[in-house]
């Protein structure tokens, strides 16, 4: 397990990383308000990670294209989706965490649930995301929507 | 249990009933039913341990009509009895009563189509394909409308089957009315010594009568308790003997209408000078009983100058969303709060809620969770306890009534107010018209950057479906009437909610199978008021009774359903990702019991099943709008029509 080759330092401050980027994940969006971030590179495969993404039912919080949902992804600029080691402490951490009532907040994997080349793969695809959807003034119906805003109060 | 109820010990056999009917005035005297003790020996099996038989197989196949009953021959009467338990319903504007047909309550549901001449119209008979429907049609009318409808339940049967939508109701405070047929000696186990007993700790009233007066009295009384603070589902178990009745002689007692009391002189003295002293007052506002306590309030902001929140997106009966004095206003630091149905920092009047009721209807201690007073005694609801206890609110705390507090509140603003006071609140509401304006537009701007999100994301997003819809309805009467918590609640920033009844809330307790039911009830209340309901259905919440479908498509209602199609119970699908995770054991198979799949369901094709105009599915969100476009012009017509959309989980 990638935790046991890293000194307890490293694996702290992966951990306050994580922290901080669960965070950032939670907030959604905001790209620009926080600092780039410098992206390892790609191992995996994404066409097998779109693969696990479904079955694993990533999609269930963050999409099917990673924009929407309970914690979307692309454009967050998290520091959890930095590389691929920081990603997969990330799916390790949270191994001790099994409050009683129920929770929709990101579940534990370990190794024996979900491998590291698995984990790989679908990062490699959660890479591939982009985001997709155009500028708000680009949007005819959002632009109709902001407009209205502007139309009289009608009781 | 009222008194009346207690009698029901005093035993009068049926036959002893129906001679006595047929020798005329004497049916309108407290007769009770009992057990029909031949009929249990013709079974072999009379009632075990005080217990009500179960149906035999001669009985079963008697209610199915595979056999005619054994006649029980009385003389005709010239006027029945539940003739005029309908007239009462009339007298009291009973617009509509839902319910699925059963025997035990055939008197009542003849006179409903046949009573008068010509034969009544109103309340007209709606059909649901399930007492849990034809309840959760009368709570999604209760809640558009402020006042109730009508479901008849059959026998102990039919209560069961509504009891969950009951309970929904009972968490929602909505004003409703049940009547429940009873017929001891048909079917054994149709029947009850006490058949309110088992939703009696979700129901506010109920009664039992034991004589037509007696129940023509009772069906007043539950709809004098229904709409008395606190608001909530009434029944009245009606008594097959009672509905068959000679009523010729019987007059139907005058209706006496509840009081409802508002804050006393000194109060609203009080309240007034309060408002009209402060430099910056607020009115925090919650929901109201009915349409007018939202006209009272805008009335008194009006005439103060307070800015104002809202509840408008969490359910019906608050504050106008878009009212120029609807938000923070131009200067958050309030030096007056009045609560109207909310926490006030200085004075909060709240009206009195189904929890309030725990106490003298949970009898049996069942403990419903979140509905202890105070969280003290009845901790109900296991590990939540404390959950759902009412808000300590800061300042002066009266458990009174809002809606009826405000009269004498606005006439004393009215009658205080100063010409310099008056003068300072015109430049008030200018400033806070501009402020509330700005910090709207602010608002949205900021969220329609969270809304374009996955814009052109196949399957389409909630959001967009929420906002396509915006521009085809903002100039419409429309109603929201179906929970938008499971898709996303993106009409709390992209629409206006700006009438009592723009959207209907959530689901009261929770549970799944509400949405298609509560959302025909509002249809039905929209349908005379030429407005449409726009029902965003998850999927489900559609599957547990989809027979809503077809009321409203043989009742003609102006209802748009949209599904927001995950094809999943999505909610739990996220929980049992967690457990899995949780116990190393991977989200790879969290989708089994958790999703809809293999095969899909076609809810075009359901529509369609059921006789309602439908498209789908629709995968491409380019298709969306005109396919919206469609779906409202539909619903305006009066032709419900169904739109399934494949969609981004949430």
């Amino acid at each position: 397990m990638l935790l046991h080759n890293r000194s307890f330092t490293c694996a702290a401050a992966v951990l306050v990383l994580c922290v901080a980027g669960d965070r950032a994940l939670a907030q959604g969006g905001d790209a620009k308000a926080k600092p780039a971030i410098k992206y390892g590179p790609v191992t995996g495969s994404a066409a097998r990670g779109k693969e696990l993404y479904h079955a694993y039912t990533c999609y269930g919080c963050h999409g099917f294209n990673g924009e929407t949902g309970a914690r979307d992804l692309v454009g967050t600029n998290s520091p959890i989706l930095a590389t691929e080691d920081t990603f997969i402490h990330f799916l390790r951490l949270r191994g001790n965490l099994a409050p009683l009532l129920p929770t929709q907040t990101m579940p534990n994997y370990s190794e024996k649930s979900l491998n590291d080349k698995d984990a790989k793969d679908i990062y490699a695809y959660i890479r591939s995301f982009h985001l997709d959807s155009p500028a708000v003034k680009d949007i005819p119906t959002l632009r109709k929507i902001l407009k209205s805003a502007d139309d009289p109060y009608k009781p | 249990m009222t008194n009346d109820q207690s009698s029901t010990n005093k035993r009068v056999g049926r036959r002893g009933f129906l001679k006595g009917a047929a020798a005329g005035a004497a049916s309108t005297t407290a007769l009770v039913t009992g057990i029909d003790k031949s009929l249990a020996q013709e079974q072999g099996s009379g009632p075990r341990n005080g217990s009500v038989p179960p149906p035999s197989a001669q009985q079963v196949a008697r209610d199915s009509a595979n056999v005619q009953p054994k006649p029980e021959m009385a003389r005709g009467v010239q006027r029945a009895g539940s003739d005029l338990m309908i007239q009462v319903l009339k007298d009291l504007g009973i617009e509509y009563v839902a319910g699925n047909p059963g025997s035990s309550y055939e008197g009542l549901q003849e006179s409903v189509i046949n009573y008068g001449e010509p034969p009544n119209k109103m309340p007209e008979f709606i059909t649901a394909l399930h007492e849990e429907s034809a309840v959760d049609m009368a709570n999604g009318y209760g809640k558009a409308e402020g006042k109730p409808m009508c479901a008849m339940l059959h026998g102990t049967i039919g209560l069961q089957h509504a009891s969950m939508a009951i309970y929904q109701a009972f968490y929602s405070g909505t004003p409703m009315l049940m009547l429940a047929g009873r017929d001891e000696g048909f079917i054994q186990a149709h029947t009850a010594h006490d058949m309110a007993g088992f939703v009696r700790s979700i129901t506010k009233w109920d009664a039992q009568p034991t004589s037509l007066d007696g129940t023509l009295s009772a069906i007043q009384e539950a709809y004098r308790q229904a709409i008395t603070p606190p608001t909530a589902p009434t029944l009245v178990v009606v008594d097959m003997e009672f509905q068959k009745a000679e009523g010729i002689n019987t007059k139907i007692p005058a209706y006496r209408p509840p009081t409802i009391s508002g804050v006393d002189t000194s109060t609203a003295k009080e309240i007034a000078k309060g408002l009209l002293a402060a430099n910056n007052p607020r009115i925090n506002v919650g929901n109201f009983r009915t349409p007018e306590g939202v006209k009272l309030a805008v009335n008194l902001a009006e005439l103060t100058g307070a800015c104002t929140s809202t509840a408008a997106t969490q359910g019906p009966m608050s504050f106008p969303q878009r009212h120029p004095l609807c938000g923070p206003g131009a200067d958050t630091q309030y030096d007056y709060v009045l609560g109207l149905e909310s926490n006030g920092g200085n004075i909060t009047l709240q009206r009195a809620g189904v929890r309030e009721l725990t106490a003298s209807r949970d009898v049996a201690k069942i403990g419903w969770g979140g509905l202890e007073i105070n969280g003290a005694e009845n901790p109900g609801g296991g590990r939540g306890k404390g959950k759902g206890k009412a808000v300590a609110a800061q300042g002066r705390r009266l458990m009174i009534d809002a809606e009826a507090s405000l009269p004498a509140i606005i006439a004393e603003v009215t009658s205080q107010m100063t010409p310099d006071q008056k003068r300072r609140i015109d430049e008030r509401k200018t400033k806070h018209a501009d402020a509330n304006h700005k910090a709207y537009v602010a608002a949205l701007e900021k969220a329609l950057e969270t809304k374009k999100k996955g814009w052109d994301a196949s399957p389409v997003s909630t959001a967009r479906i929420y906002a396509e819809l915006w521009p085809l309805i903002e100039n419409e009467d429309w109603c929201f009437a179906s929970p938008s918590n499971f898709s996303g609640s993106h009409n709390n920033q992209l629409w206006s909610h700006n009438k009592p009844y723009s959207y209907l809330g959530g689901q009261g307790a929770g549970g799944m199978g509400y949405g298609a039911g509560a959302c025909t009830g509002a249809a039905l209340a929209a349908k005379a008021r030429n407005r449409f309901v726009v029902n965003i259905q998850t999927d489900g919440d559609m599957n547990y009774a989809p027979g809503s479908l077809w009321t409203a498509a043989h009742h003609q209602l102006p209802m748009l359903t949209v599904m927001h199609n995950n094809r999943a119970w999505h909610q739990e699908l996220m929980f049992m990702e967690y457990v899995a995770g949780s116990r190393n054991r991977g989200g790879n198979r969290a989708s089994i019991g958790t999703t809809l799949r293999d095969p899909y369901i076609s809810y075009a094709k359901m529509a369609e099943a059921y006789g309602m105009a439908g498209e789908g599915p629709i995968e491409d969100p380019k298709k969306l709008e005109a396919a919206l476009r469609r779906g409202v012009a539909s619903a305006k017509r009066g032709a419900p029509y169904m739109i399934d959309v494949i969609t981004q989980p949430r």
